[in-house]
């Protein structure tokens, strides 16, 4: 559009007002920026469900337990606890002298009074299930007790918390943003003004377009090295890119498309790390051919995924030969598995009575672009082996629907870990008690499974437990009830000024507590 | 006129009961549950149960709809699924925001778009038109996420006039308006170039030649009132469009409005959010056309309500 004279002359009358009155962005010293995709649910930890309500909740609010960047377990509120031999009984000192952001110091009764606000129905949070071991937890959630047995304050100083039965990982569950400890009585506004024992004080938040927060100086972890932390909400990612070069934005991750840009323009600015997550295709093991195991390991000798992860997801992942990632212990991809085979492919489903082909429909969610492209790959490969897949396109939530449903035959989706612990890739994909909404899409049923599962989760010793997942996943994986794809490796960039800044493996591991922008 | 207007407000009340009705439908019978949007990835069945009840959702249709109009006709919107918040409040602090970007955009359109037809129409064929008019055959054609883009790249990344998105000052206004009016110049080029043709070559601006009128006067005066009317037409449409919120503009500038709101409650299937939404956009939408209808009145003395 060609500007007339006076527009030109608006326009740089405009471009003057900018330079002199733009909003300082990520090159004041003591200031950090972070983004995120979307507006957060709430700051109210009960409420969260999703990866930017977790991240904020995170920053205002402490649990009992956390996670470092690694996804390691570590101390949080609580300094040290025990547990007995049954595995039942826990209890967890908390740290002396830690403080509430408006000046009320912690006490036990703020953490059981914690639980049962998230397990109480009127919450109306969603997220129940990290609690719910503790004894009495489903009885109080259900309002058929008036109090949470398993909960006790013993004095200011210390919790103890039964469980219903064993539970290893129980610790774990503690570190999740929904188990985060808010003061009792809670605030009325804790969802929009949050107060908690974090490393951040809540200061402001401009929905859809940023939160502000500021340094809490008494924070028992010692105060952030920075003053403040924004966090804006940029939900284009080739606009967050932009934003990045123009350094106002602290660390981003890199778009899809952008990867092969990147690499060679900033090498030196990226940040690469094997994330908790897992690429897959779930196979409804109750759905039609997809019974016949042999039909399921056919789909996995059919499709090329080395070839796809290096073409369409531009090598950004590591190939899947199990459920569990390669970073938690018990994940394994140099498992002997399906490699690339199409006559084996076709063999198996002539003897599985399909000599002909058959037709099978795979669903994606239309809105995640490099996820669309790799279902066309694997409907062309499919294809080669006598599957006529046909793509089912819809948006995020009609293709969960569908799934949980069982309504799906086969669903591409993307699974990300709540806890970094190989139980976190087995319990909720393929217990036969997790059928569609617990996260078993693919309808997997096995009792011996089950039980093993079951087993781990019984067991204290560390290394008995990481031979027991090891031995899961490689069960499962002979069952094939996914096509095994890949585990993603993200792929991040930091400003050369931002230091201390790792990139998390886990939502919940990073506290920006330790970060610095020095420009 | 009061009587009119009066009449004209109350025409639009069946209007929005059809409007209420309709999203209710839709939204029920549109796939997607709600609370498994609410869960996340990952829920167990009780918990899923207790929220359907709290939520009412288990209740018979007409029901809902029953405690959800009660509800409307009260002036409560409800409270969204997702942020537990009321949707009049996330609509009323979103609104303001969209329509800054909604007028800055309208300006924008009527200072160029309304310029640039003139300075076409001034010499039609001649240099200036055909650089206006081939401008103009651009605008309508480059989809809004392009030019979006393209004017970050351009103003923010490598001129570094503006900042690249987000909400503030004046100067993160430029860009979002220049892309959402973008289109709107363009036809506006267009139509005022065509509108002025064809009113400089009546009579009465001859006579006003005539007469020994400056060009200035003929032109400002009396060829362009005249040629206002299907320019307010374009513009109050317009307008009413980007009132209810603009999706992409939005989205690509991080721009804090009702589009972005209405988007991420689709997604969510967060239907009080949406059907409030729906409702209170309506509501603009009719303001907007009433308020155009009124504009056409004062450009032009031949309409008259009443």
């Amino acid at each position: 559009m060609p500007a007339s004279r006076p527009a030109r002359r608006v326009l740089l009358a405009l471009a003057a007002v900018a330079l002199a009155c733009g909003r300082n962005g990520a090159g004041n010293a003591r200031t950090l920026v972070y983004y995120e995709s979307y507006d957060p649910r709430s700051l109210d930890p009960a409420l969260s469900t999703d990866v930017p309500t977790g991240e904020m909740v995170t920053l205002v609010f402490d649990g009992l337990t956390a996670f470092d960047p690694d996804g390691r377990l570590v101390p949080g509120l609580a300094d040290r606890w025990r547990v007995d031999r049954s595995g039942l009984h826990y209890v967890f000192h908390l740290r002396p002298g830690v403080q509430f952001q408006d000046g009320r110091p912690l006490v036990a009764q703020d953490v059981a009074a914690s639980f049962r606000r998230v397990l109480d129905p009127r919450t109306m949070g969603g997220r129940a299930w990290p609690l719910l071991p503790i004894a009495g937890a489903q009885d109080f959630a259900a309002k058929k007790s008036p109090e949470l047995a398993g909960v006790r304050a013993l004095g200011d100083t210390a919790v103890a918390i039964d469980l219903a039965e064993p539970l290893a990982i129980f610790p774990k569950f503690l570190a999740m943003p929904v188990a985060s400890i808010v003061p009792d009585p809670a605030p009325t506004d804790l969802a929009q003004r949050p107060v908690g024992t974090g490393p951040w004080r809540f200061v402001s938040w401009q929905h859809d377009d940023q939160l502000v927060f500021a340094q809490n100086p008494t924070y028992w972890g010692g105060a952030p090295l920075a003053d403040s932390l924004r966090v804006r909400i940029i939900p284009e990612p080739l606009t967050l890119a932009a934003e990045f070069e123009a350094q106002r934005v602290s660390v981003i991750e890199i778009p899809f498309s952008e990867t092969a840009r990147w690499q060679a323009l900033h090498p030196t600015w990226l940040v690469r790390k094997p994330a908790l997550r897992v690429i897959y295709l779930a196979l409804n093991n109750r759905r039609g051919a997809l019974r016949d195991v042999r039909v399921r390991q056919a789909i996995n000798y059919g499709v090329n995924v080395t070839e796809i992860l290096h073409r369409v997801y531009a090598d950004r992942g590591i190939r899947a030969r199990g459920a569990i990632p390669p970073v938690l212990p018990g994940g394994d991809t140099a498992r002997a598995g399906y490699d690339y085979d199409p006559a084996r492919a076709r063999a198996l489903l002539a003897s599985a009575g399909y000599a002909g082909g058959l037709d099978l429909q795979l669903w994606i969610s239309a809105t995640n672009v490099p996820l669309a492209r790799v279902a066309e790959a694997i409907q062309a490969d499919l294809a080669r082996v006598g599957i006529r897949a046909e793509l089912v396109a819809r948006d995020a939530s009609s293709q969960r629907e569908a799934a949980r449903a069982g309504r799906a035959d086969m669903t591409l989706l993307d699974w990300w870990a709540d806890y970094p612990d190989a139980d976190n890739f087995l319990y909720p994909l393929f217990a036969s008690a997790s059928f569609g909404p617990g996260g078993n899409y693919a309808f997997y049923s096995d009792p011996e499974t089950d039980a093993l599962i079951r087993q781990a989760r019984r067991t204290t010793n560390d290394t008995a437990r990481v031979a027991l997942y090891a031995r899961i996943d490689e069960r499962v994986y002979r069952a094939a009830p996914w096509l095994y794809l890949w585990f993603p490796v993200d792929l991040w960039a930091r400003q050369p000024y931002v230091a201390g800044w790792d990139l998390p493996v886990i939502f919940n591991g990073q506290h920006w507590a330790r970060v610095l922008a020095t420009p | 006129m009061t009587r009119a207007l009066a009449r004209r407000l109350a025409l639009t009340l069946p209007t929005l009961a059809g409007v209420l009705v309709v999203a209710f439908l839709l939204l029920n019978v549109a796939p997607g549950d709600p609370v498994l949007e609410m869960v996340g990835e990952r829920a167990d069945s009780a918990t899923i149960a207790r929220l359907r009840a709290e939520l009412h959702l288990d209740d018979p249709l007409p029901v809902q709809f029953g405690h959800y109009a009660w509800g409307v006709l009260h002036g409560d919107l409800g409270r969204s699924y997702v942020t537990r918040q009321p949707v009049m409040t996330e609509l009323l602090g979103r609104f303001p925001k969209t329509a800054e970007l909604a007028l800055a955009a309208m300006a924008l359109a009527s200072v160029c778009g309304l310029g640039l037809g003139v300075i076409a129409s001034l010499r039609p064929g001649g240099f200036a038109d055909r650089v206006a008019m081939l401008g103009a055959y651009l605008g309508v054609s480059f989809p809004v996420y392009w030019v979006g883009l393209v004017l970050i790249f351009v103003f923010a990344l490598a001129l570094r006039w503006f900042p690249p998105s987000g909400y503030g000052g004046l100067a993160y206004l430029v860009l979002p308006a220049l892309t959402l009016g973008m289109r709107s110049i363009a036809v506006l080029a267009r139509m005022t170039r065509g509108a002025m043709l064809e009113v400089l070559g009546s009579d009465f601006v001859r006579t006003a030649r005539a007469k020994g009128l400056s060009e200035l006067a003929v032109v400002g005066r009396h060829a362009l009132r005249n040629a206002l009317i299907p320019i307010i037409t374009v513009l109050g449409l317009d307008v009413g469009s980007y009132l209810t919120g603009s999706i992409l503009t939005e989205t690509i500038f991080s721009w804090p409005g009702v589009g972005r709101y209405v988007l991420t409650a689709i997604s969510k299937r967060d239907l009080p959010a949406v059907q409030g939404s729906i409702l209170f956009l309506s509501v603009v939408f009719v303001l907007v056309n009433l308020v155009t209808d009124l504009v056409y009145a004062k450009a032009d003395p031949r309409i008259a309500y009443d």
